[in-house]
């Protein structure tokens, strides 16, 4: 059971007080899960404008069909999978390559980062900056995968259910993605201290 | 064959056997290129657990249940209406007019050969007291009711048309 800051309740109770016609209560539910939606709407779309209008979209789509979670799985596990899906849609509608596919290809950075992530000065930045932005620089999936696995509390099968693919499969591209991730980590911060010197 | 990063991968995730678990425990204690390459892993590990999560705007959950009560408003008044207070309509109508008929053959006097004997005589009387009192009026309530929601329904459809 998920409780948070925002509400007392579980989320199973907030949704049953929302099917009941209490809207105050899924607004609770949207403030629980709306960093992790967002940031992971984020990974897919690489812009702070689009990331909102899919995170948004898929909040509204999760209150359309609240009354068919049949909680045989985690609330989160549910809303995570509608976020995947709206944001591959979106995708396909922005023509993005979305296939795990191992290339150099360097991915938009994300916009309006914070005004302190905006100096170039390299003390000014933490190594979870560069993370973030070898994150942003990850293909869609692998970011995906590795953002549900660290900040959704997701295991490998309720990615996998996320997903629609086998637990071994996500096994085996989370092992990829982090390998990924710590090849651009590597060359990001290479990068900045060549320019140093 | 498991690569050193996999093995060692699986077992910082804790998803391996716990005999294989044991093995990888002992070589990160023994083996200088694995305690190497474990630390490396297990720095990175902390540091995607620690990461921060984005934000969105300020107004997120507002514009969200702003976006909810609008689609809602828009929501044609057929499924507003619980399905229920619809078969009841429905059901009324038709045992009041099957009533109606059972009671019209009932009456009609079949043994009169070819011709129709209607025995009903209707009072012209009768029928404005009928159509002045409650019944009547409730009629003409529920006319206005179906009117209104069938020029609801049909403007709906038009403004559709015209945004399509």
């Amino acid at each position: 059971m998920v409780y948070n800051m925002q509400s007392k309740f579980s989320d199973i109770e907030l949704i049953q007080q929302t099917l009941g016609g209490n809207q105050s209560a899924y607004a609770d539910l949207i403030k629980r899960h709306q960093r992790f939606v967002f940031t992971l709407a984020l990974r897919f779309t690489k812009n702070r404008e689009d990331a909102e209008e899919v995170a948004q979209d898929c909040f509204v789509k999760a209150y359309r069909s609240l009354s068919s979670f049949q909680q045989q799985s985690k609330f989160s596990t549910w809303l995570y999978s509608i976020v995947y899906t709206t944001a591959m849609t979106f995708l396909r509608k922005k023509r993005i390559d979305t296939s795990s596919i191992d290339d150099d290809e360097t991915y938009l950075q994300l916009e309006n980062k914070p005004g302190s992530f905006d100096e170039n000065n390299v003390e000014n930045k933490s190594r979870s900056y560069y993370l973030n932005q070898a994150i942003g620089q990850l293909l869609p999936d692998d970011a995906a995968i590795i953002t549900m696995f660290y900040k959704g509390e997701q295991s490998l099968e309720e990615i996998a259910q996320v997903m629609g693919i086998e637990a071994n499969t996500v096994k085996v591209k989370l092992f990829r993605a982090r390998q990924r991730l710590k090849e651009k980590l590597e060359r990001n911060l290479r990068h900045e201290v060549k320019e140093l010197i | 064959m498991n690569t050193i990063e996999e093995k060692l991968w699986n077992y910082i995730d804790g998803t391996c056997p716990p005999e294989e678990q044991l093995a990888i425990e002992q070589l990160i204690a023994t083996d200088d290129v694995y305690r190497k390459k474990y630390d490396e892993l297990l720095r990175l590990n902390s540091e995607l657990d620690m990461a921060e999560m984005d934000e969105p705007s300020m107004g997120f959950t507002y514009n969200v249940m702003q976006a909810i009560r609008a689609e809602h408003s828009l929501q044609p008044l057929k499924s507003r209406i619980d399905g229920r207070v619809i078969w009841g309509i429905a059901a009324f109508f038709i045992i009041t007019i099957s009533a109606l008929l059972v009671y019209a053959f009932s009456t009609v006097n079949w043994s009169a050969g070819n011709t129709v004997n209607i025995p009903v005589k209707v009072d012209a009387t009768k029928l404005t007291g009928i159509f002045s009192g409650p019944v009547g009026k409730g009629f003409l309530f529920f006319d206005v009711v179906m009117g209104l929601f069938l020029l609801d329904h049909y403007l709906r459809r038009l403004n559709l048309t015209k945004q399509q």
